[in-house]
């Protein structure tokens, strides 16, 4: 069922490639109605498995990236649409089509443990998902902020600078999403801390849950994760890191998220996968 | 009727002849009129800028227009005919029509692709328009030219990239601080670049100018001038501290600004980028300023040769707008094609309704027994069936591929339907081909 929004956002980062090669209004539009569509019937793909399992699929892994992808794409239309810049589509697009392959071919089956069932465990993980998105945007940002900048120190205005918009709004913009995401990404650790707490009282017998401490792979670098991005909000705005020190920071916090988000979800971890 | 296109640019005649040829520092309407009244000028519309000054005509006798055009430029400007006449150009049908659309697409311009001359293409239709001294083939080939403008401006990179170092500047400003209002902009010097400078940069918004030089008198005319704040020279890195955009032009032999000073700033602004713009020769300011992290430094050898290149950009650019250009003017000598059928198509329909009703007055006795109502009937069922026959041949006759084969098939039809066609029918003509305007494919 993934496929289908698959084939869309694929689409739809060929057409933004496209304009962006281009740069006419036209391709542009037909980018966003593509992506539009994919973010449509991904969501009703979404819809469609809520009301199968009964909860938000989120709770296996391969489903909570299908749900990234789609909140991703959702907050990568609202940014387009607040600032009418569709420059940032094609450095976007990449990552949703990259990361909804997962969900197309290995689909997963959403077979949650009954201790998930709590609304905590819900807000936790799809502020993590929230906060992540915002991420990812950030860090794409960051990337597009920093080729431009180097075009312009160097003095070789080349092929963004005639793109992108200004280092001004580049900038704002990733401030305002790393601050979202860390706003959502400071609500996902402390509902998920008070959850564990909750679940251990009421499931002794659990060893997933009891085994959930600081050296747990997945814990240990969520929390890294939150240290980067506390000290980017933090260094803003009292160090004056803007600019081109905020952009690398975005993009080795979205490097951690998605180094937790993959490889230590599939490969490291064994029990923070509650099947 | 034909195109006509007679006048000046700054292709073929020199400053002083296209100064007394100019027609955009007096009244343009009073001139199109004046126009009008020749008679082989039966549309006719006046495009002047300081670049050239050109007269449209659709004409009948289009052998006569250059004579006739050639004095009313004599008599409007109190020329003697001889003092610009070898410096007009003229050229008829497509060749004008080709003219219009480079020049609308801003191909024949002094700088190429440069945006205003479309706008006053429009206002030169527009004042033509409004003193009736259009008509059906000059507002088609204007609206047509707007769109061909139009479309080489969104298809091509021909008007991209500034290409005088001042707007190259503004336009490096916008892309590090996005909008420009609110932001400050220290001028340092007071001589001639930094006055035009200055005032650049307050057209382009920019919230506070200051200005300093070591002639104090010569930083308060100019604040004065511009709208700005003079500070004493002492007070000029203070004025650093607060400052978004810095500009330098004095005759100084040594750099005023060095890397020390700029740094001493940054603890006071470091969240902020500085552009610094070195419009002075020998360098006001001190190269290794450039490295600090969020300033960015540009001389003049730097603007230079952004503009360059931007100029080299737009001449890639031409050839892809030239292709446009010609496919437009296909389309539109087809359409102008069309319009040599409809003298044929006007008198072939008075034709068949000629005998339509000659037809239904025949049977009027024989109707008398219907009611009002039943008779209307039998006169709409007529009509429509007269324009059903001839949709199709219409259709054909104006969609004919060369004027070979257009000549052709309405000489046939002449012949067969036994059609006088000539310059009677002129009017319904010009009126026919008016209300099929809408119906040709702009683009």
């Amino acid at each position: 069922m993934n496929l289908i929004p698959l084939v869309l956002y694929a689409a739809a980062a060929v057409v933004y490639a496209i304009h962006f090669a281009k740069r006419q209004p036209s391709v542009g539009r037909t980018a966003t109605t593509l992506l539009l569509l994919a973010a449509l019937a991904h969501t009703f793909v979404i819809g469609m498995q809520t009301m199968e399992v009964r909860h938000v699929p989120i709770a296996n892994p391969s489903r909570a990236v299908s749900s990234f992808v789609w909140l991703l794409a959702l907050s990568y239309l609202y940014l387009e649409m607040a600032s009418d810049e569709r420059a940032m589509g094609v450095f976007i697009l990449p990552i949703a089509v990259g990361l909804q392959a997962i969900p197309a071919f290995s689909p997963g089956i959403e077979n949650a443990d009954p201790v998930l069932d709590s609304p905590w465990f819900w807000v936790h993980v799809a502020s993590l998902l929230f906060a992540y998105a915002s991420f990812a945007l950030a860090a794409m940002l960051g990337l597009t902020y920093v080729l431009q900048f180097k075009e312009i120190k160097k003095k070789h205005l080349g092929y963004f600078y005639t793109r992108l918009p200004s280092l001004h709004i580049l900038d704002a913009m990733n401030s305002r999403a790393v601050m979202v995401g860390w706003l959502f990404l400071t609500i996902g650790v402390v509902v998920g801390v008070v959850w564990m707490g909750q679940a251990r009282a009421l499931t002794p017998g659990n060893s997933n849950l009891q085994a959930m401490s600081l050296n747990y792979p997945k814990i240990f670098i969520a929390l890294l994760t939150w240290g980067v991005y506390s000290f980017e909000v933090f260094a803003r705005s009292t160090m004056g890191w803007t600019g081109r020190r905020a952009a690398w920071l975005s993009a080795l916090g979205f490097a951690i998220v998605l180094l937790n988000f993959l490889p230590v979800s599939y490969f490291v971890t064994t029990s923070h996968t509650f099947q | 009727m034909h195109l006509f296109l007679l006048g000046v640019s700054h292709k073929t005649a020199p400053v002083d002849v296209r100064e007394r040829l100019d027609f955009s520092s007096r009244d343009l309407g009073a001139a199109v009129e004046a126009l009008a009244t020749r008679p082989s000028a039966a549309e006719s519309v006046v495009l002047s800028t300081c670049n050239r000054s050109e007269i449209y005509v659709a004409s009948r006798d289009p052998s006569r227009a250059r004579e006739d055009i050639t004095g009313f430029l004599s008599e409007y400007h109190s020329l003697p005919p001889e003092t610009f006449a070898p410096h007009l150009f003229s050229c008829g049908d497509e060749a004008a029509a080709r003219h219009l659309f480079r020049v609308a697409a801003g191909l024949d311009s002094l700088v190429v692709g440069e945006p205003q001359i479309l706008g006053q293409v429009k206002e030169a239709f527009q004042t033509a328009a409004e003193r009736r001294c259009t008509g059906p083939m000059l507002s088609k080939l204007f609206h047509w030219s707007f769109g061909v403008g139009k479309r080489v401006r969104t298809e091509t990179a021909l008007g991209e990239g500034a290409v005088s170092m001042s707007f190259a500047a503004v336009a490096l400003a916008r892309k590090i601080f996005g909008r420009l209002d609110g932001r400050r902009a220290l001028v340092v010097g007071a001589g001639e670049i930094s006055t035009l400078t200055a005032e650049h940069l307050r057209t382009q918004g920019v919230g506070e100018i200051v200005i300093t030089s070591r002639t104090p008198a010569n930083a308060e005319a100019l604040a004065s001038e511009v709208g700005g704040r003079a500070v004493a020279w002492d007070e000029a890195i203070s004025a650093l501290a607060t400052s978004d955009i810095v500009v330098t032009a004095t005759g100084s032999q040594r750099p005023i600004l060095t890397r020390a000073h700029v740094e001493a700033t940054s603890g006071r602004r470091r969240p902020n980028p500085l552009f610094i713009i070195d419009l002075a020769v020998p360098r006001d300011v001190e190269a290794s300023v450039g490295d600090i992290e969020q300033v960015f430094l540009y001389n003049v050898d730097d603007l230079q040769s952004i503009v360059q290149e931007n100029l080299s950009r737009r001449t890639a650019e031409i050839a892809h707008a030239e292709r446009i250009i010609a496919e437009e003017l296909v389309k539109f000598a087809t359409w102008q094609r069309s319009r040599s059928a409809v003298p044929t198509v006007v008198a072939l329909r008075q034709r068949f309704d000629a005998i339509r009703r000659s037809e239904l007055q025949r049977l009027d006795g024989k109707l008398s027994g219907l009611t009002p109502d039943a008779r209307a009937r039998v006169d709409e069922v007529t009509r429509l069936i007269v324009e059903k026959l001839l949709l199709e041949p219409t259709e054909q006759l104006k969609a004919l591929p060369d004027e070979e084969t257009q000549v052709a098939y309405t000489e046939a039809v002449n012949r067969l339907f036994r059609l006088r066609t000539g310059e009677s029918t002129s009017d319904a003509v010009d009126a026919a081909a008016g209300t099929t305007r809408a119906d040709q494919p702009h683009k």
